[in-house]
């Protein structure tokens, strides 16, 4: 541990900096990359790496918080790296981020986020507020551009949160690879099965039974393991429901209460009886 | 002046007598380990006393507010880059104070052409165990104690820290022996704030040699709560808790006390 007491001298910065900056300031965090399109291209025939990939994930307001679904597949190019990926983490007690895109920067990032986070409780005495977390995700994507442009890297998350201080309480956000956040007032998904989950919920939230946000748990879970199945059906990179392997996909919901899991016999027990 | 090293000596008493004097009226912060985790607890104060310092560790201090907050900002900034370098597991209360924190104020105090850290605080480490909390005192001029579990001294699962030193070694010498580190919260409670009374009527008095009876414990006690407000704070010791640091607001603790 190379801890320097340098970092006490008297022009000491304290909480000026946020985390990323502190981290960087000390060499633990890899500098933003910088943006080179032009480098990209100048090499069209470097050898072809394609980095492992994680795709499809939704996230929708229902009666009981917000529930966040992801697929466990994680691939890179046409093969199939993991089946047990897990792409829906916890960055706080009333926090998800659901990821789409490359893990090794999506952990990277969240974990980055779950300290941050920490950091700003610990140093103001006080939570950071919904509008500061959306912006610090947006932040590490943002200097994560870079690392897009050259074809590795790319994120696009969706962010969950539940905050009792304003209105509405439950809070839903997709990104952007470059850092633009989106706010939705039902639902959001991203990844490259999105295009049929968005259709599925969509049409559900207008001429479904009834909206989405009036769907009891078991009836969110039913709609998103649908979504998740026809997500998979068209797209080889998700995952879907492995009815063989008895793989489900990645539930949590976000709530006043906190963050909880679905057990997968609790997720096995809808999807046996509306989905499979 | 401190060409000549008598002059330096002498130097450093003065600033020595000089902190001391600014640090005496500071109100006594107790911390004791229970069977659920660690408390902290003083009362009265303007401005928070207590505070989160990492996943496991918390801290209290006297002093001036601006030193204290260099210094706090100092150690969670080490303990979070650590701690995100490895885990949290990895970061060690021992180290952050024998490493980072002791040494630059030993040199901000014994460079008397620079301002020292008007400021003493005292740390705690929840263990897995109630024999694994440590307690750390750090001085302003850098000096550390422990709480024991080294060679020679009983190991004692609390800690004290006040505006004198004589207001401290009664608060010490009331916990030794009211103090079980078994204790449940409200007992523990009950305790520090005795502890707390005790140091605070020791800082009232130049030549307090015995504990008072518990008598005038009580009644002081019930005196300063009638005016002043409770601040306290706990970590606990389960390891499943996402955040271990919680607040102890007011009402809460005075809904346990029932005098």
């Amino acid at each position: 541990m190379e801890l320097s007491p340098v970092a006490l001298d008297q022009n000491f910065s304290g909480a000026a900096d946020d985390f990323p900056a502190l981290l960087r300031r000390k060499g633990m965090l890899s500098p933003a990359a910088i943006v080179d399109p032009i480098g990209h291209a100048a090499r069209p025939n470097q050898t072809a790496w394609e980095p492992t990939k994680a795709t499809t994930i939704l996230a929708f307001k229902f009666s009981g918080g917000v529930l966040v679904a992801g697929d466990r597949r994680a691939t890179s190019g046409n093969t199939v790296v993991y089946d047990r990926a897990d792409k829906v983490l916890e960055i706080d007690r009333h926090s998800i981020m659901a990821i789409a895109g490359v893990p090794a920067t999506a952990w990277e990032m969240a974990r980055v986020l779950e300290h941050s986070f920490q950091y700003f409780r610990r140093t103001q005495l006080q939570e950071m507020s919904v509008d500061g977390k959306v912006r610090a995700l947006s932040k590490l994507l943002r200097d994560n551009f870079g690392f897009v442009m050259q074809g590795v890297g790319m994120v696009v998350p969706i962010f969950a949160t539940y905050d009792s201080n304003s209105k509405p309480e439950a809070r839903l956000y997709f990104y952007d690879a470059m850092g633009a956040q989106f706010e939705v007032a039902d639902y959001a998904a991203t990844g490259s099965g999105s295009p049929a989950v968005r259709g599925i919920l969509y049409y559900e939230n207008n001429w479904g039974e009834k909206p989405l946000q009036k769907l009891s748990e078991d009836e969110a879970v039913s709609i998103a393991l649908r979504s998740l199945d026809t997500a998979a059906e068209s797209d080889t990179a998700t995952g879907g429901v492995d009815r063989s392997g008895k793989i489900y996909p990645l539930i949590k919901i976000v709530s006043g209460e906190g963050i909880t899991t679905l057990p997968d016999r609790k997720i096995a027990a809808v999807f046996k009886e509306t989905v499979a | 002046m401190i060409e000549e090293p008598y002059r330096w000596v002498e130097a450093i008493a003065n600033r020595r007598e000089y902190i001391e004097t600014q640090l005496a009226s500071g109100s006594p912060i107790a911390a004791l380990g229970y069977r659920d985790g660690v408390l902290f607890l003083t009362l009265g104060g303007s401005r928070q006393k207590i505070f989160e310092v990492y996943d496991r560790i918390a801290m209290g201090a006297i002093g001036h507010p601006g030193d204290i907050e260099r210094l706090r900002m100092a150690a969670i900034e080490l303990a979070s880059t650590e701690g995100f370098t490895r885990s949290a597991a990895d970061v060690s209360l021992r180290r952050l104070v024998h490493y980072s924190l002791s040494p630059v104020m030993k040199s901000a105090f014994e460079q008397v052409y620079g301002p020292p850290y008007l400021a003493r605080m005292l740390f705690a480490e929840v263990g897995v165990r109630s024999e694994q909390d440590l307690f750390l005192r750090v001085e302003y001029d850098g000096e550390i104690a422990t709480n024991g579990a080294t060679f020679g001294q009983a190991r004692q699962d609390f800690a004290a820290l006040s505006g004198t030193r004589q207001s401290r070694e009664m608060m010490e010498s009331f916990l030794k022996a009211e103090h079980a580190p078994d204790a449940s919260f409200e007992v523990a409670l009950k305790a520090a704030l005795d502890a707390w009374a005790i140091g605070h009527m020791a800082l009232r008095t130049d030549d307090a040699k015995e504990l008072p009876d518990s008598a005038a414990i009580r009644k002081y006690r019930q005196e300063q709560l009638a005016s002043t407000g409770i601040e306290a704070g706990i970590l606990e010791r389960d390891p499943n808790r996402a955040i271990r640091y919680r607040i102890l607001l007011d009402k809460e603790v005075r809904a346990l006390i029932n005098d």
